[in-house]
Order: structure tokens, then C-alpha cells, then sequence
């Protein structure tokens, strides 16, 4: 039977508190946002119930600060959509079968997509805002007078989430944009969780891991679930460790 | 003495329920407060209104204690829904047309002018171009921000404005920003990027771009009509006809009305409403 990290209820209370702060805030991007990319033109919305227009700005430059400071830790510590996807994973079909070239491969084309219709195409309006309204009414005229993109973009969204019932972490491993950039920063980020070179490669880590990979590599998202599990204590917080590419390799 | 008794009751209910109906006409106070508590209404407006309609069904709400269930969205999307089957008990759209489908088909029961749009220049503060008038649009060297492709209201309105003053052409020459929202063009006038806009006056009160542009007028002549009216009528499905009359009697009263004043609209009860009203013929045929 799984050991449940001691750490655990500490980011549990986060991810309560932030879904408190930002749950409202992500609801509406996803069911009510007009814009092809959603969460980034907020100053301009006409959706007047929406939260994200006093606090977009706050959110972004505490994601650039936290990224820099903690990497991905935004992802697994407060991210609502995350906490969804956690909590559909616990019931996932095929744990620890998913294939990881496919991770990095996958989620950078959307983060550049994403990018392209924001700076590109300035980011147009696919869905007609319905700028205040009860809460059942306004998501289904949403979805009664959108463009057929907006339809396709928020399908794509709630799929990729609904796939974490067949594959753990689906939508933050392989294809949401935010964890692909804030994934640019888990490289630089001043402090987060790292194997040292005691590290024998057991693979306890991953094993716990509810994305399935192992302290700073691809889609760690700082949580330090694994810290307790190490049989070595090969796990720290910090800045990194320097190791040799032989020590890479072996941990690896 | 009896029938004297009588008739005295009559005139007297009669004065008295009339004093009332003008006051709560006058003072927007509903006639039958205490029956609508814990009752609820669901309206739907054109989304343009907004900033007008939440206060006012928040004072709504505060004097019947009834619940208002607002939706303010493009009045075209919703009055499609309409007639496609979805219901709603209020409806407050733009476009006078719009109402009269709805009671063709009978699913409105009847509406009254509700209140106009003014399409009006705007230009940074202190105008710093000199802009006079609709002409200057068209002058070479003037930076025009323009946004043809926005919702009608906001880009089809624009576009005619600009035709019939016979400037089109050259201010699309001139435009320096081509948005798709009259909304996010807003800031383009204010930092200066363009000199001069065509917009609703409603837009120029909105809490983030109050008292950052100068207004300036355009002749009546070259408004377009269609998108300048308001109405609201009462929709069959209402569940308590009493409170979607009363909700409307409010809205159209002084009190009510000066919710879409402090919004930028004209009020359809005003001297310059009842002109307008006369002038586009906004009545319930």
C-alpha cells in the first residue's frame, strides 16, 4: 500500500486556498472567456462577473515571480485546473504507462500556439461575451452563440482534462500551455526539489509521483510528495546540485 | 348621503390610487413592495446596458426585496435564442425590430422606449489634433482609430457614421489602429496612439475611462437609427405578470431612468428622450 507523504496536507491547504482565490477566475476562462486564449486579455473583457478583470495582472507577475523562484511549483501547489486534474488521476486507468518522449514533444507546439494567437493574430474574440448573467444561463448562451474555434478550443480543454481519467496528469503533463511555460523556468528557478548524486535510481520517486516523473525533471512540479519515499534521503530542496553527465546517466 | 358616502369613497380611492401611480412613477417606488418579496424575475438586456441595469436592479431589489436574475449579452444573440425557444421573463434589447419579432410571434406581450445611444467623436485629453468635427476624420495627417469589424453597435454604426459625413475613405486612410473591439480601442485614444474615434457616449463613462477623453458632438444627420434604440417589454413567459409590469414601471421611471443616464444613455423620460422617441417612432404599434 502507498505511503501518503507527510508534506501532503500542507499542499492540500494551498491548493483549498488558491482554488478559493482562483477557482472563480479559471471557472470563466475556461466556460466564459470570448478570447481564443484565455486568462491574458482580461483588461479588455466585457464579462463583467468575471474575477480575472482585477486580477490578471496580479496573477501573471506572481506566476513570473513564483516560476523564477519555484519553478513548476505553481502547478502542483495552486493551480485549480491542477487540483481538477489530480483529483480525476486518482482514478486513472493507465498509471505509469504513459510513454515520456511524448511530454516535452507535446506541450511546447501548444504553449507556441498559444503565443502565435495572442501576439499574431491579437487575440481575437471566438465566442460572443456574455457580459453578466446567472451562472447556468450565461455558460450555456456561451456555448449556444460561440464560433465553432471557441467550441473546439474549450473541448479541447475540458478533453485534455478529462483525460487524466486514462492517463494521470494528462492536460498538465502533455499539453497545457501555463505548465509549459512555467516548465521554462523549473532550469533557472532559485530553489526546488533535486536528487543528489546518493541517488541509486530505484525509481521510488516516480512511483509516488501523481505526474510520474522524478525531482527536477520533466513536469516536476515541486510538490516534494517524493522527499519521505527516497530510501537513500537522495532527495533536497535547494538550488540543484552540480553532477557529472556519468552521475546523470546512472541516476537516470 | 349613502350614495354621497360612496361617491366620496370613489373619488377619494381614486385621487388616492392616483397620487400613488404618479409618485411611484416619479420616485421609481413599486406599487406592490411587500407582494413581490422573496418572488424573483429573470431579465435579459442588451449586454451595451449593463452598467445600467445592475444598479438599477440592485435599488430594485432592495425595494421589493424580490431577486432579479439578470443577463446582459449582444442583444442579437439573445433575441436569436428567443426566437429560437428559449424563454426569459424581461427583455430589454436594442433595435426596435427586434421587440416587434418578438411580439409577432407572441412571445413579447408589449414594450416602451427604454432609452437611446449617442454616438459621439472622442479624442485624448485636451485634444491634442484640434479636432472639430466628424469632417476632421478625413483631414490628411489626422490618426484615426477605427474598428469596422467590432459588433455592429460598435463597427457597422461607425462605419455608416463616417460614410454619410463622406469621410469614410480617407479616415480609413488615416486609421493608425484597427481593432475588432470598440472596448480595446478605447486605450489607443487615451495613450494618445490616435487622435480621434467614433464611439457611444456609454463607453466614455465606464469606470476605467471616465474623465480620460474629451467628447465631442456629431450631427444628428449622419447617426444611422437603427442601433440608437432601446426598449423593454415584458415577455409571456413571465411567471408573475404583476412584477415583470411593476420591474418595467420602475425602469421606465424617473428613478430608473437616472441609472441610464449616470450610464450614458439618453433616457427615454426626458424632454431630449420624448424628441427621439417621436423622431424613430419607438412605439408599441
Amino acid at each position: 500500500m502507498r505511503e501518503i507523504p507527510v508534506a501532503n496536507w500542507k499542499r492540500r491547504v494551498s491548493q483549498l486556498g488558491f482554488l478559493v482565490i482562483l477557482g472563480e477566475f479559471s471557472f470563466y476562462g475556461v466556460f466564459r472567456c470570448p478570447f481564443a486564449v484565455p486568462y491574458v486579455s482580461c483588461g479588455n473583457c466585457p464579462v463583467l462577473q468575471c474575477p480575472g478583470r482585477d486580477l490578471w495582472i496580479p496573477v501573471w507577475i506572481g506566476l513570473l515571480i513564483s516560476g523564477l523562484a519555484f519553478g513548476r511549483a505553481f502547478c502542483g501547489w495552486g493551480c485549480p485546473g491542477g487540483l481538477v486534474s489530480e483529483l480525476l488521476s486518482k482514478l486513472a486507468l493507465l498509471k505509469g504507462k504513459a510513454r515520456r518522449a511524448l511530454e516535452a514533444a507535446s506541450k511546447y507546439p501548444v504553449v507556441i500556439a498559444s503565443l502565435l494567437v495572442f501576439f499574431v493574430l491579437n487575440n481575437p474574440r471566438w465566442a460572443i461575451p456574455i457580459r453578466t448573467g446567472d451562472f447556468f444561463n450565461s455558460v450555456s448562451l456561451t456555448f449556444e452563440h460561440a464560433d465553432q474555434l471557441w467550441l473546439w478550443r474549450t473541448g479541447f480543454i475540458l478533453v485534455g482534462l478529462a483525460f487524466a481519467l486514462i492517463i494521470p496528469h494528462f492536460w498538465c503533463r502533455y499539453l497545457c500551455p501555463t505548465g509549459g511555460l512555467l516548465e521554462l523556468f523549473n532550469r533557472i528557478s532559485l530553489v526546488k526539489y533535486f536528487t543528489t548524486s546518493a541517488c541509486n535510481g530505484c525509481d521510488s520517486c516516480r512511483k509516488i509521483c501523481f505526474a510520474e516523473t522524478r525531482p527536477a525533471e520533466i513536469n516536476c512540479v515541486n510538490c516534494g510528495d517524493c522527499k519521505k519515499i527516497c530510501p537513500v534521503d537522495a532527495i533536497r530542496l535547494g538550488h540543484g546540485e552540480k553532477r557529472s553527465e556519468e552521475q546523470q546517466a546512472q541516476a537516470a | 348621503m349613502k350614495e354621497h358616502e360612496n361617491n366620496f369613497s370613489r373619488r377619494g380611492f381614486l385621487k388616492t390610487s392616483s397620487v400613488a401611480a404618479t409618485g411611484s412613477l416619479l420616485l421609481g417606488s413599486s406599487a406592490f413592495a411587500s407582494t413581490f418579496k422573496n418572488d424573483f424575475l429573470q431579465v435579459w438586456s442588451c449586454g451595451g446596458l449593463a452598467e445600467a441595469f445592475i444598479p438599477a436592479n440592485k435599488a430594485y431589489e432592495e425595494i421589493t426585496g424580490c431577486r432579479i436574475d439578470y443577463s446582459g449579452a449582444f442583444a442579437a444573440a439573445l433575441g436569436k435564442s428567443l426566437l429560437g425557444g428559449t424563454k426569459t421573463e424581461v427583455f430589454a434589447p436594442r433595435v426596435i425590430e427586434l421587440a416587434q419579432k418578438l411580439k409577432a410571434q407572441g412571445k413579447m406581450l408589449h414594450f416602451v422606449p427604454l432609452c437611446f445611444t449617442k454616438y459621439v467623436l472622442v479624442t485624448p485629453k485636451g485634444n491634442p489634433a484640434g479636432i472639430k468635427s466628424i469632417h476632421d476624420l478625413g483631414k490628411p495627417g489626422v490618426k484615426t482609430v477605427l474598428s469596422p469589424n467590432a459588433s455592429p453597435p460598435g463597427g457597422e454604426a461607425s462605419t455608416i457614421i463616417l460614410k454619410k459625413a463622406g469621410v469614410l475613405e480617407q479616415a480609413q486612410k488615416n486609421a493608425v489602429v484597427v481593432g475588432d473591439c470598440v472596448q480595446t480601442v478605447v486605450p489607443d485614444v487615451i495613450k494618445r496612439t490616435g487622435d480621434v474615434a467614433v464611439m457611444e457616449l456609454r463607453l466614455t463613462k465606464k469606470a476605467e475611462f471616465a474623465g480620460k477623453m474629451e467628447v465631442l458632438e456629431i450631427p444628428e444627420e449622419f447617426i444611422p437609427p437603427r442601433p440608437v434604440s432601446f426598449v423593454i417589454g415584458v415577455m409571456k413567459f413571465a411567471h408573475n405578470r404583476d412584477l415583470a409590469k411593476d420591474y418595467v414601471r420602475f425602469i421606465t421611471s424617473e428613478k430608473g431612468q437616472s441609472f441610464f443616464e449616470a450610464a450614458g444613455f439618453i433616457p427615454a423620460l426626458s424632454t431630449e428622450g420624448e424628441r427621439l422617441i417621436q423622431k424613430y417612432g419607438v412605439k408599441d404599434a
